[in-house]
């Protein structure tokens, strides 16, 4: 049995069965202890109203008539008995003869107790509940009350329904296990399709997406397939769409190096013409330097950014670091860059790491505005972090790359062009950086207006 | 020896010549008594003739009856046990294991042969021993023999569950005679001077028997019936006076050699016991436990024995 929904199934139909013989076995019980007890009660009442009707001495024909009178009219078989026999008086003699009590049973009537019996009597044939109250004079034992009612089962009770009651059992666990058995199949069909969808993904066919129609756990499980499904397509498509980028980019520059190193080689470049090429040869050479160490990263992308010692940093001269090196970029965009930072801010940080930060992300607002635009870099204090605001008025992020603009491989232009210069790997790096510190980084932005990059770094605490 | 080994070595003797003896309270051998034989819990209990109480052996067998031997002895048996126990009674000292094997339905003690018959219900066969307990002969009979009297030496073995009485000679241990009679029959006398054979009885099946039958001691036919309603199963005999207990009714009936019931007194709780002692008549009654001192006509005298009081013996001195 391999399947989940048949082991189910089997279990609920083994339930089912147990409780329909449970069912029975408590009714018997309850049978047993009500209607048994009942009517034990209701043959003593009765057989100590007719004890009352003995006045003492010999049990005569009067009183034997009487009671025989009262057992027509009654529904309970009632009869006096004075045979010595029947009352085992003959007992220590080896009589050849059934009597109706035995001999602890007599002592126990000429004490003048009653005696009540459950179980099969040889005189009946049958299960019996048998009352027997004694007629005793003097510790003589002149003669019994035996009253007994048929002690049915519930089964002999309703001898004539029994097969329709077991049939009905019968159908009952038919029908019950056929709709038990559809009703399995629609609610574990969602998992089939599940487990049919991971196995095409698992060859590779990353496009699989499975419906969801419910909001249980299973289509819990069929919404959080799905969810990583997309992760694993885009991912997919990211590292095909960065190898393609990193193809194309070094292509470009070992084409250049090739073609100017060839053409020196052979002579065909004037010598004027010459340092103008090998200034673009080492160009060219740096381009590819840059983008072998960001494909190192690539290579690592598992493993965290190292971060050397940390250190009270003055956040206002780290920016102030980061904007002069790029400030030949922005003058060459004729770009301005106004700073409104507060002084005091200090945090704990690796200097080089905090830098590369804002490197990155006033880069990115350098790179994504137009000339003659404007970049502010803001800083202040909220609670105990520092909060650095950069706002550019660039060309913005549209709104649904925006959630995935931090990961790695990530472009906004999906052109794979190298006219933006960048490679996708920018603000990943400052997402694990400002995380590594403690920090958030969050960015918004509207298309064609410009983007805010905010970073809050914790204000070191003093001790 | 060390001097703690020595005691516990004398305490194991001691321990075990405490379990071995068996003896049982004396009964002085000039006493008259009537013991009645107690079956429910086994044990005997002996009176006097004031119904005062002068022993109680209590039985660990269990034994289902008890008859006198001679003056001084007292043979127990029981249905269930393989060995009947012959006791002295003047030393309450076991005298005797008898192996009769299981079955054994009733004891006779016939004092003019000196002899002890048993009957067996297994083996459907009576044994003679002498009063020693030695085994003498052993005659094959009819089904379940039980009751016996010896007369004129004769024995006289009603076979319970057949419809036979065997007649056997004391002596020889011969089969003399065979009468029919009713089956269940129980209870025998033979009224002095008569040519009579009283049976009593159970009746069979659901029809309890109503009647002591009376038989010619000589051919063994029936002659008459005396109604002695129900079950009269006890007898015993003095000089012109029978009294017959019938204890499906608890009745003792006092009849005259004739069979003609001079009085009739209710008594007991399912009493199968009736013995004459001494000038009293004494009824055993089984359910309650009681033995009743019965003179001129009245009960004198009710004692409790202990449970279930189903034989009586009677040893006047």
């Amino acid at each position: 049995m391999k399947k989940l929904s048949s082991k189910i199934w089997l279990l609920i139909v083994l339930f089912l069965s147990a409780t329909v013989v449970f069912m029975y076995i408590f009714t018997d019980f309850l049978y047993e202890h009500f209607y048994v007890e009942d009517t034990k009660i209701k043959m003593v009442e009765v057989g100590e109203k007719l004890q009352t009707m003995y006045k003492g001495g010999k049990v005569t024909d009067e009183l034997i008539d009487a009671i025989d009178n009262y057992a027509a009219y009654s529904n309970i078989p009632i009869f006096a008995v004075r045979n010595p026999r029947e009352l085992s008086a003959c007992v220590p003699f080896d009589v050849d003869y059934d009597a109706l009590i035995g001999p602890a049973e007599r002592q126990q009537l000429i004490a003048g107790n009653a005696v009540i019996k459950i179980g099969f009597e040889k005189r009946f044939e049958r299960q019996i509940i048998s009352v027997i109250l004694p007629f005793t004079d003097q510790n003589r034992l002149e003669g019994i009350i035996y009253l007994y009612y048929p002690l049915a089962k519930i089964s002999e009770l309703a001898k004539e329904e029994v097969v329709l009651l077991i049939t009905g059992a019968v159908m009952f666990l038919l029908v019950a296990t056929f709709f038990v058995y559809q009703g399995m199949r629609k609610i574990l069909r969602p998992l089939a399709n599940l487990q049919q969808a991971v196995n095409h993904m698992a060859q590779g066919e990353y496009a699989t997406r499975v419906d969801v129609t419910s909001k249980d756990e299973i289509g819990t499980l069929s919404t959080a397939f799905n969810q990583m499904a997309q992760s694993i397509q885009r991912e997919d498509e990211a590292q095909k769409s960065f190898l393609a980028t990193v193809s194309h980019e070094l292509r470009t520059p070992i084409s250049y190096v090739k073609g100017y190193s060839e053409a020196i080689q052979n002579g065909y470049i004037s010598d004027q013409k010459r340092d103008e090429a090998i200034g673009l040869i080492a160009r060219e050479s740096a381009r590819m330097e840059r983008l072998t160490n960001e494909l190192m990263q690539l290579a690592r992308k598992d493993e965290k950014i190292p971060l050397s010692e940390t250190e009270p940093l003055v956040l206002a001269e780290t920016i102030r670091d980061a904007v002069s090196l790029l400030q030949n970029q922005a003058i060459a965009k004729r770009i301005q860059i106004e700073q409104s930072l507060e002084e005091e801010l200090i945090v704990m940080g690796d200097e080089e790491k905090i830098k590369q930060v804002f490197i990155n992300v006033i880069e990115n607002a350098v790179r994504y505005s137009q000339e003659n635009a404007a970049i502010l870099i803001h800083s202040k204090e909220i609670g105990s972090d520092a909060v650095i605001t950069v706002t550019d008025s660039g060309i913005g992020i549209p709104a649904e790359d925006l959630p995935h603009i931090t990961e790695r491989f990530y472009r906004v232009n999906k052109a794979r062009s190298r006219s933006d210069g960048g490679s996708g790997l920018g603000l990943s790096i400052v997402e694990q950086i400002v995380k590594q510190h403690h920090g958030k980084l969050k960015i918004e932005s509207t298309l064609a207006k410009g983007t805010d990059v905010i970073i809050t770094l914790p204000i070191m605490e003093e001790s | 020896m060390k001097r703690t080994h020595f005691i516990l070595f004398s305490l194991f003797v001691f321990i075990l010549t405490g379990c071995s003896d068996d003896r049982f309270e004396r009964i002085d051998p000039h006493q008259s008594f009537v013991a009645s034989v107690n079956i429910i819990e086994p044990s005997i209990t002996f009176f006097d003739q004031s119904a005062n109480e002068i022993a109680l052996w209590p039985l660990e067998k269990a034994y289902t009856g008890a008859i006198l031997v001679g003056k001084d002895a007292i043979l127990l048996y029981g249905h269930q046990l393989k060995d009947a126990d012959l006791y002295e009674l003047s030393t309450g000292k076991l005298l005797k294991e008898i192996s009769t094997g299981l079955g054994v339905t009733n004891a006779y003690f016939d004092a003019q042969t000196e002899k002890i018959f048993i009957t067996n219900s297994k083996t459907n066969e009576l044994t003679s021993y002498t009063m020693k307990g030695e085994l003498q002969h052993t005659v094959k009979l009819h089904n379940y023999p039980m009751s016996m009297l010896v007369s004129d030496g004769k024995l006289y073995v009603i076979n319970y569950k057949d419809t036979i009485l065997s007649v056997i000679s004391t002596e020889t241990m011969a089969i003399l005679d065979e009468w029919v009679i009713p089956k269940s029959s129980h209870g025998l006398v033979i009224p002095t001077g008569r040519d009579e054979l009283w049976v009593g009885g159970h009746g069979e099946g659901n029809s309890p028997n109503k009647t002591v039958d009376i038989y010619a001691q000589s051919t063994g036919e029936k002659i008459k019936e005396i109604l002695m309603p129900l079950m009269p199963v006890g007898f015993s005999q003095r000089d012109d006076e029978i009294a017959v207990v019938s204890h499906g009714e608890n009745i003792l009936y006092v009849v005259n050699t004739d069979g003609i019931i001079e009085w009739q007194l209710e008594i007991g709780a399912n009493p199968f016991a009736v013995a004459h002692f001494k000038d009293s008549l004494v009824v055993a009654g089984y359910d309650d436990h009681s033995i009743y001192f019965i003179n001129n006509r009245r009960i004198q005298k009710k004692v409790h024995t202990e449970k279930g009081p189903f034989h009586l013996l009677v040893r006047e001195g």
